[in-house]
């Protein structure tokens, strides 16, 4: 034991190798122990921690026991071999019960034998969850960096192999598992370990009865960890390896520009630069403008001519007419005279020769009224007389 | 009366984004589905489709490159991603990644061939586009800061069609 402890990882390497090639090369050996500067060749064989076999070498069996449960790295053990504990198992069983009453020591020995039998099935199933748990893992991390294809090979493998079998060993509601099994056993000695006439075989069934119970327990433990978590962690690499499987086939031979659609994408033309209605769109936009007539706004001249009343003249016009008998109608005579269209200003403002002081106004004298019409309205004027005043000083 | 954000619902849906079930818009979408499937139909002839993790719209006439080469980027990224020893669909699911990561992932991949005749992945930019405006768009990223980027739940129907291609191949090949 002291030598294991001094030369640990030495023999850790040497048992690694053995697990990951069967057998360990005689350069392998000299490679370690040049590695690891250490003289001990002598001593492993002295000790018998290898063996020899056909040219190479091999850890021996109890000390490989040994390494692998203290690095809790167990080779899983295939179905067929848990199944052998299995058979033994029943085979002691069905004896013990036939042979009940017969031979005492036969009985004894036959207790004892299927007590081993039971710790060594319990292990089994132990250890074989602990290294799938951890193969499992080890593949779903893929810390290897296996590639693809062998990754998916090793989940099948480990699932069909070694996981649904074992499975199937330990279930409850499978007929012919060993754990029922288990439970008949120990229904069975639980009810010998009372009423069997021997007190030394009842001690034996007292001991059997409570074995089962712990190991009972202990592989219920097991098979949860196997529904639990193996099993959903082998279910999503297959998930997933269903999904690698899926992205290879789109991607190899150029598939993906080949033949397969791809899933429907809703097609937006909001970012589509050329719309398919662009023409009609656009024709209709121009068309809206296509019969409008032209117009031209001119503004309206304010170059109006200004009248301008030149008294003088028409006084002079007035005073070569006198005397006008009818002042009103002369002056829009006049007016009509110099512009036809003339405007009621105008006019007025014409008529306003009547207060120059050279006049004489009066009115007729029949009080006659004269009309005049324009635009705006009739006008009802007094027909007024105008002559020269005499006694107007000049 | 119209279910409450209606109006979000429809553009965004109208505009080709995904609705997953991280958005505000998600839940009343679900409680509504009869209606909007409904209205979709009668006022654009549009097909809404949905899982338990997204809405989306879907009508005659579909875009087929754009999806294609969506389909390539998370074939190839799960891909790589797996090699490099990732749980892709945790990764995917729950895990933002940087541009340059995405990139890289895309650039150095084992699928060259398929990457270097598609224009939206034959050179960084062009991932970047991708990724940054085409996906972000479509809500099938989402842009965070420093260069970010995370998927949503979007990102399943691209893969969910991959993993079919293989059940329809096993289904053909057994008939």
């Amino acid at each position: 034991m002291h030598f294991l402890a001094n030369h640990f990882d030495l023999l850790r390497q040497l048992f690694d190798i053995q697990v990951k090639n069967e057998v360990i090369l005689k350069s392998q050996v000299n490679e370690t122990l040049n590695e690891f500067e250490s003289d001990v060749e002598g001593q492993l064989f002295e000790h018998k921690v290898l063996v020899e076999q056909n040219d190479d070498y091999v850890i021996n069996e109890p000390y490989f026991v040994l390494f692998e449960f203290v690095l809790q790295q167990f080779k899983p053990l295939l179905p067929e071999e848990i199944e052998k504990y299995g058979q033994s198992i029943r085979t002691l069983s069905l004896n013990i019960k036939e042979g009940i009453n017969n031979d005492k020591n036969i009985l004894l020995d036959r207790i004892e034998a299927l007590s081993n039998e039971i710790k060594k099935f319990k292990n089994a199933v132990t250890n074989n969850t602990i290294s799938l748990l951890n193969e499992s893992r080890e593949l779903k991390a893929n810390t290897r960096r296996i590639e693809y294809q062998e990754k998916v090979q090793k989940a099948r493998y480990l699932i069909e192999y070694y996981i649904i079998p074992l499975n199937t060993i330990l279930d409850l509601n499978h007929s012919q598992s060993i754990y029922n099994e288990l439970l008949a056993i120990s229904q069975f000695s639980n009810n010998k370990r009372f009423d069997y006439f021997d007190e030394s075989i009842r001690r034996q069934f007292e001991k059997l009865y409570n074995l089962l119970k712990q190991v009972v327990k202990d592989i219920s433990h097991q098979s949860t960890i196997l529904s639990n978590e193996l099993l959903p962690l082998l279910d999503r690499i297959k998930t997933e390896s269903e999904y690698l499987q899926g992205f290879i086939y789109y991607l190899t031979n150029m598939n993906c520009y080949k033949e397969i659609k791809p899933p429907m994408l809703f097609n937006t033309t909001r970012d589509n630069p050329y719309s398919p209605y662009i023409y009609e769109n656009t024709k209709e936009y121009f068309e809206q403008f296509k019969n409008e007539e032209d117009v031209f706004i001119t503004e309206e001249s304010t170059d109006i001519e200004q009248w301008i009343f030149n008294k003088s003249e028409y006084k002079s016009k007035l005073n070569s007419m006198l005397p006008v008998t009818d002042f009103f109608s002369w002056c829009k005579k006049a007016l009509e005279n110099e512009k036809a269209d003339f405007d009621i200003d105008s006019y007025f403002i014409v008529t306003s020769l009547i207060f120059e002081v050279e006049y004489d106004i009066q009115r007729d004298r029949d009080n006659q009224s004269i009309s005049l019409k324009t635009d705006h309205g009739e006008f009802i004027m007094p027909k007024l007389k105008i002559n020269q005043r005499k006694n107007v000083s000049k | 009366m119209y279910p409450s954000k209606h109006k979000e619902i429809v553009t965004s849906l109208m505009s080709g984004k995904f609705i997953t079930i991280d958005d505000s818009t998600f839940n009343v979408l679900k409680e509504n589905k009869e209606f909007y499937l409904e209205f979709f139909d009668k006022s654009f002839g549009f097909d809404l489709k949905n899982t338990q993790e997204f809405y989306y719209l879907i009508s005659d006439e579909t875009n087929e490159n754009t999806s294609r080469d969506i389909s390539i980027f998370f074939s190839i990224l799960c891909y790589e991603l797996d090699k490099d020893g990732e749980n892709f669909m945790d990764k995917l699911g729950f895990s933002d990644f940087h541009i340059d990561e995405i990139v890289e992932y895309i650039s150095n991949s084992t699928w060259a061939d398929v990457v270097k005749v598609n224009n939206q992945l034959k050179d960084a930019d062009s991932i970047k586009k991708l990724v940054g405006s085409t996906m972000v768009k479509r809500n099938i990223t989402r842009k965070h800061s420093d260069g970010k980027y995370s998927f949503t739940k979007a990102y399943r129907l691209f893969i969910d069609f991959a993993r079919e291609l293989i059940k329809t191949e096993t289904n053909e090949a057994e008939k």
